[in-house]
């Protein structure tokens, strides 16, 4: 049973001409980690937000088409309602501290106090939460006192503890070290290893080619592409239309490195091992 | 950013639920209503200011003191110079003449306003404004309530740290904002503006990540935190309602 | 006064911290001119706390930094600001005006360029990062990406001899990171010190020539894009690695570090010619 379905979504923000959303037709299964992807503006936040319900509950504008969430009509129930089986960690860290709490251990704890869980099981998912996202050695700062990248690991943190069966992450590691990048995307894979869908937009195509399992391509609202990473970044459209490709996948079209079946390699994984054929078999 | 006036510490006051905390505010307010007399007035002030101090917080407090001086002031010089009851001349300062009738008003009504001050910042200095919402939500409030309370605490400090950030942005760009109290005068007006839109949107995207944090207000939340009510809590509580009481008594039985 | 040959900024065995007992910056000490300079690192490794050091919007806790041979702590941030300029990380910091075109005005009008040429610049700026069209609108209305080339074009319109960019390529897309480049590129060229702070490999391999590694508050290497590429042990130990490209060419074992896909792309082809 999908726990994501998306059909047919359309939506205008209020005083705009132009679809902010135009034909969006998804689904996602438990276990599942969808990758969207496409330049600014494509409606990557949108979606986002389309998903938990503040697009249109909150922005209001006009709204077409469906959407699922773990069994709920996102457009028939309250955020606060999808809330409480979606999370959703946004784009800008800075925005998302609640500022009712002293320490980032105590941050963690908000969502978990509202959400009535029992104070022995809070420890422990907040300790999970701190230790995935590398925030041990400052869990006892002050929210407000954390440089950049520290705060968007809270906040994903904060979401992550509250172990939502779908779990929504708009550009979480764009101010990320790369050793973090890479620990939030294991983080993920291993949640969807528990059956947790996640969708997660993003810039970093060759850490998406490694790690989803689909990837959703959008551009000015439309959905241009939806599938797995090699068949979605060998399209020639999708490359044509400014998105992002992994660097290793533009420099085997440019050599013509391909896969035993044809495709282009992804991963750096991949190419490697064509690259290694190639120049070893020369 | 800080988010509140809280002065961190570890002293008898700050170990005191916020519970007790709130009731000492609410009684030290109600004494001042109750004891207008000048002796009533300083003597719960000297309790206050001895509450304060204990808690290590008199430097704070006495930012406060001075900021609200202006307003004191004015009270002794309007009611010195047009009390009606005036009478006896205290003070002649060429054609203009302080009474002697009108100075005490004056002085009673500043008073009061230290007292409330003084009371209000038990609360404000000594208790982190999360605790005192958490142990209201705790006795069965609603935490919607309790949000909407945590909310309008923190306008304050919010608009406090946005002023502070926009400063930096404008200095960074150019703007002199140091120096004489001129330069910083002048420097604060094109901050107002700004000010007043960054702390709404602030607040609102605020509103809008707890939201989607799961708060929604409803059902009974949990604590991350036990409630630590200190032995001396029952001691304190006792000693504060007998203090009202003997205002009460005081007032209606001795006539103070 | 300064001679032609001092670097515009040193900084001398700067320490720094917000809490006492909780040191930032342990020693730096750094010279930084002409040029593109990529400082990477760990989050929370201070990078951010250094820049705004150069900026004297902190100041440090001992030793000193010298903007134009001028200990920072005797000169006001306004003053600075004629020298650098800083592009906050968080661009809410940043902005406060509720026209774009006013807030990339505001920065040369404080440096006391009349009306018509500050209105120039901020056009000029604002046509470099590709924001024409966006004049009138609030910044607050612009999502993260906009907002931040907005925040870029404030900054860039002042003209200054150093120009501070803490994390450009924040929610930018392809389109916007070439247009970044591209103005890093163009600086450089001027001879103009351009300091960027960023966690974008790919993008410090392709446009900055000099790289600093900056760790738990100190700087852990000081090199060229290529020679700190090519030393996968020091990047580890730095939570940072090499773009995909530069791994791929060295795991198939290419004679030198390749940086971009073109690099990579000739490597090979010149391996197979
Ligand atoms: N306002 C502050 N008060 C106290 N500590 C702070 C403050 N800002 C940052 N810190 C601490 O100082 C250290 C360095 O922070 P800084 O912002 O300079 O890091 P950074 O290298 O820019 O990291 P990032 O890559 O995440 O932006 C961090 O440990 C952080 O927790
Ligand atoms: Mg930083």
């Amino acid at each position: 049973m999908a726990v994501i379905e998306v059909e047919n979504l359309r939506y205008r923000y209020p005083r705009q001409e132009r679809l902010a959303l135009d034909g969006i037709t998804f689904t996602v299964e438990p276990g599942e980690f969808i990758g969207v992807i496409g330049p600014n503006l494509a409606g990557k936040s949108t979606l986002c937000q389309a998903l938990v319900g503040l697009v249109p509950h909150f922005y209001k504008g006009a709204i077409g088409g469906q959407v699922r969430v773990a069994g709920l009509d996102v457009h028939r129930s309250t955020v606060a309602e999808v809330s409480r089986r979606a999370g959703l960690v946004f784009q800008n860290p800075f925005t998302q501290i609640s500022g009712a709490k002293l320490t980032v251990y105590e941050e963690v704890a908000f969502g978990l106090e509202h959400a009535g869980v029992p104070r022995e099981e809070m420890r422990r998912r907040i300790d999970e939460a701190l230790r995935l996202l590398g925030l041990e050695a400052v869990k006892d700062q002050s929210p407000f006192a954390l440089s950049g990248g520290q705060m968007q690991r809270l906040a994903i943190a904060s979401v992550l503890a509250m172990e939502p069966e779908v779990l929504i992450l708009d550009e979480p590691t764009s101010q990320l070290d790369p050793a973090g990048t890479e620990e939030v995307f294991e983080a993920v894979t291993a949640l969807c290893r528990r059956g947790m869908a996640v969708v997660m937009a993003e810039h970093k195509v060759d850490r998406l080619a490694e790690h989803a399992d689909r990837i959703l391509v959008l551009h000015q609202g439309r959905q241009i592409a939806y599938g797995p990473p090699r068949q979605v970044f060998a399209r020639e459209n999708v490359a044509a239309l400014g998105v992002a490709v992994p660097a290793v996948t533009q420099a085997a079209k440019a050599l013509g490195w391909v896969l035993e079946d044809g495709t282009y390699p992804v991963t750096l994984a991949e190419a490697v091992a064509v690259g290694q054929a190639r120049r070893g078999g020369r | 950013m800080r988010l509140s006036l809280y002065v961190p510490g570890d002293t008898w006051v700050h170990r005191l639920d916020p519970m007790t905390k709130l009731l000492m505010t609410v009684v030290g307010i109600g004494l001042t209503f109750l004891l207008p007399s000048l002796q009533g007035g300083t003597l719960l002030l000297v309790l206050l200011l001895a509450v304060l101090g204990s808690a290590g917080v008199l430097h704070r407090a006495a930012a406060v003191y001075v900021g609200v001086a202006i307003v004191a002031g004015t009270f002794l010089v309007v009611q010195g110079l047009v009390y009606p009851g005036n009478a006896v001349p205290a003070l002649t300062l060429g054609p203009i003449v302080f009474y002697r009738e009108g100075l005490l008003v004056g002085l009673r009504l500043a008073l009061r306003l230290y007292n409330i001050l003084s009371a209000t910042l038990i609360l404000v200095l000594v208790t982190h404004p999360s605790d005192l919402v958490e142990a209201v939500v705790r006795r069965g409030a609603s935490p919607r309530l309790g949000y909407v309370i945590m909310a309008v605490l923190q306008v304050i400090p919010t608009m406090m740290a946005t002023a502070s950030t926009i400063m930096d942005a404008q200095r960074s760009r150019g703007l002199e904002t140091e120096g004489s109290l001129w330069v910083r005068l002048k420097a604060f007006v094109p901050v107002m503006g700004p000010l007043v839109t960054g702390s709404l949107i602030a607040t609102e995207e605020r509103a809008l990540a707890l939201e989607v944090r799961g708060f929604s207000g409803e059902g009974r939340p949990t604590f991350l935190k036990e409630e630590v009510i200190p032995p001396y809590a029952t001691a304190a509580r006792l000693v504060t309602v007998a203090a009202l009481a003997a205002g009460i008594a005081g007032r209606w039985l001795l006539g103070w | 006064m300064m001679s032609e040959r001092q670097p515009i900024i040193q900084a001398r065995d700067v320490h720094f911290h917000y809490t006492p007992g909780r040191p930032v910056l342990k020693g730096i000490t750094l010279d930084l001119g002409p040029g593109a300079t990529a400082i990477v690192g760990q989050n929370g490794a201070g990078k951010s706390t250094f820049v705004r050091l150069l900026n004297g919007l902190l100041k440090p806790v001992e030793g000193q930094v010298l903007v134009a041979g001028v200990d920072t702590r005797q000169m006001t941030v306004a003053q600075l600001a004629r020298t650098v300029g800083l592009v906050f990380q968080n661009p809410s910091d940043q902005l406060f005006k509720s026209r774009v075109l006013d807030e990339v005005m505001f920065g040369p009008l404080n440096l006391g360029f009349s009306a018509q040429e500050a209105r120039e610049r901020a056009e000029a700026a604002l046509a470099e990062l590709g924001l024409e069209g966006l004049e009138a609108r609030n910044p607050y209305d612009l999502g993260l990406a906009e907002r931040k080339l907005v925040t870029v074009a404030s900054v860039l319109a002042m003209g200054t001899p150093v120009i501070i960019l803490d994390e450009p390529t924040i929610a930018q897309d392809q389109v916007g990171v070439r247009q970044l480049g591209a103005i890093v590129d163009r600086l450089a060229r001027a001879g103009r010190t351009v300091i960027t702070i960023t966690h974008d490999m790919e993008f410090v391999a392709r446009h900055f020539q000099r790289v600093l590694v900056f760790q738990d508050g100190r700087v852990l290497a000081d090199d060229t894009a290529e020679a700190i590429f090519a030393q996968p042990e020091l990047l580890a130990a730095a939570g940072l690695q090499a773009p995909p490209i530069t791994r791929l060419g060295q795991a198939l074992g290419l004679p030198a570090t390749v940086l971009t896909v073109e690099a990579f792309v000739e490597a090979v082809r010149a391996g197979e010619g």
